[in-house]
């Protein structure tokens, strides 16, 4: 039993999507997961859905566009 | 040697170790051998109207062999007439003259009450007063006590009462049975006092005899709820402590108060906002002389610090206290378990694998010794195992570095939020 492999799936998921290109669109948090929409960099191309159930993703996720927010200003 | 001398709102006295209103300052020869011992200050015992107590009024909790580790009483405040305590307060403050003696009163919520007994109290020559609106028995029953503490705008008026006649500063003691200390806090500075004092006792039953049925303790068979106190509710006491010393509108100095024995405890209360501390259980428990141990691990821990005064401890972790949504969510520590301090007795195993993250395997080295090892990744750092471990050096917490960047709940929240708003809006769409 192995909740670092539960998260690293997730995390495997989010890097995967990120270094194709996606970027994090939108965020909805349910009880049963956050619900992350990543769209294409491309305006009008398509985009992708993760249900992130694990806490450590939920937070990876979340880090990442904090500090690409934080790097902005 | 560091000086330990402090200065409480205008009250001096050679060193931060005050005894509390309670038992053990009934009387000027208490006071007096405390002074003796080594205690720069005390609060007599509440004055007010003379009360009459029950026979059998205290009670202990132990806890696994150690005895008191909370102590409950149901004794009120003075039951001798104030004039009696009024000569043995001049007489103590004769001989001890640096020494602080604060009185600490208690009168039904009416202007005219707290004038008469501020003006005949202070004519003696106390250094200070201390409006008991804490206690949680006996009194409170009749409208005092932790009664009045509870209401703030009680709190404030009786203050202010006691502002219009006092000549010397006013020390306002409050009651930790209220849902939050700082408003009733607030409403004393409001009210105009110099300083606060808490926590008084906890509301308590210290336990119900199994073979009798009867109440611990119990006066002929009956029982009634008394206060708490002693070791077990320091940590309750600290965080109230905490809590008045870091908002910005209580603005007085305070003494600490609630289950502080040794001086480490001391330290802790006076890190975390106290300019002084009172102790009642400790005294108590061991008698007036463990104030020798405290004032040598005082003045050993600031010669270490290398503090000139007591004094630059006052409020110095304050600002490390903070709220939950402020704190870094990437911060991470992890355990290790050292081998060559484990006594293979698989607590940590049994408390993580129950109760927490399974993440302590049970193995076999090399050499066929059975051994314990943390998954560290699967590890959330809960500090639980390290708690259990009985043995000395054998689990370490170690902070390890995340990777990510410091990012507190309520930031990350604000992502959230900004988020959620394009989810709904690419919904829409």
């Amino acid at each position: 039993m192995s909740a670092y492999d539960d998260f690293a799936k997730e995390k495997q998921d989010i890097d995967d999507l990120l270094a194709r290109g996606y970027t994090v669109a939108g965020m909805l948090e349910t009880l049963d997961g956050a619900k992350v929409k990543f769209d294409e960099a491309k305006p009008g191309s398509g985009s992708v859905e993760l249900l992130l159930l694990t806490a450590d993703a939920r937070k990876y996720v979340t880090t990442l566009v904090f500090a690409g927010l934080e790097k902005a200003q | 040697m560091a000086d330990l001398s402090i200065n409480l709102a205008g009250i001096k006295s050679p060193n931060p170790f005050w005894l509390a209103s309670a038992p053990p300052t009934n009387t000027g020869y208490q006071v007096q051998r405390a002074f003796e011992a080594g205690w720069g200050g005390a609060v007599w015992k509440t004055l007010g109207d003379p009360i009459i107590n029950t026979s059998s009024r205290f009670a202990a909790v132990n806890f696994n062999g150690q005895r008191v580790a909370g102590f409950n009483n149901i004794e009120l405040i003075t039951d001798r007439p104030l004039d009696v305590n009024l000569k043995e307060i001049y007489e103590t403050k004769k001989r001890f003259p640096n020494h602080a003696v604060v009185a600490s009163l208690m009168v039904e919520p009416k202007q005219e009450k707290w004038h008469e007994i501020v003006k005949r109290v202070e004519d003696v020559g106390v250094d200070g007063l201390e409006l008991n609106f804490g206690c949680p028995h006996g009194m409170a029953e009749r409208g005092m006590g932790a009664a009045s503490g509870q209401q703030p705008d009680l709190v404030e008026a009786q203050t202010y009462w006691v502002k219009e006649v006092a000549k010397t500063p006013v020390i306002v003691k409050l009651t930790p049975n209220i849902t939050d200390i700082t408003v009733t806090a607030r409403h004393a500075v409001k009210g105009g006092a110099d300083a606060i004092s808490l926590i008084n006792t906890i509301n308590s039953l210290a336990g119900v005899d199994i073979h009798t049925w009867n109440t611990v303790p119990h006066i002929g068979g009956k029982g009634a709820h008394g206060g708490y106190c002693g070791p077990a509710v320091k940590p309750i006491a600290l965080n109230m402590v905490a809590e008045c010393a870091r908002h910005p509108e209580v603005t007085v100095p305070i003494s600490g108060i609630g289950g502080i024995s040794t001086w480490q405890d001391v330290v802790e209360f006076m890190l975390m906002g106290s300019t002084a501390i009172q102790v009642c259980t400790a005294a108590m428990h061991h008698g007036f002389r463990i104030v020798e141990e405290m004032i040598d691990g005082l003045n050993n821990y600031l010669d270490e610090k290398g503090l000139a005064s007591v004094t630059e401890l006052t409020g110095k972790s304050v600002s490390k206290y903070s709220n939950w949504g402020d704190l870094n969510l990437n911060y991470k520590v992890v355990a290790r378990i050292n081998e060559e301090n484990c006594i293979n007795c698989n607590k940590c195993h049994i408390a993580c694998e129950d109760t927490s993250h399974q993440c302590i395997d049970m193995l076999t080295n090399a050499d066929g010794k059975a051994i314990l090892k943390v998954r560290e990744e699967d590890c959330v750092g809960c500090n639980l195992c390290s708690i259990v471990c009985p043995a000395e050096g054998a689990i370490d917490m170690v902070e390890i570095d995340s990777g990510l960047p410091p990012m507190t709940w309520n930031e990350r929240q604000q992502v959230v939020g900004g988020l959620s708003g394009a989810y709904s809006k690419a919904e829409v769409v």
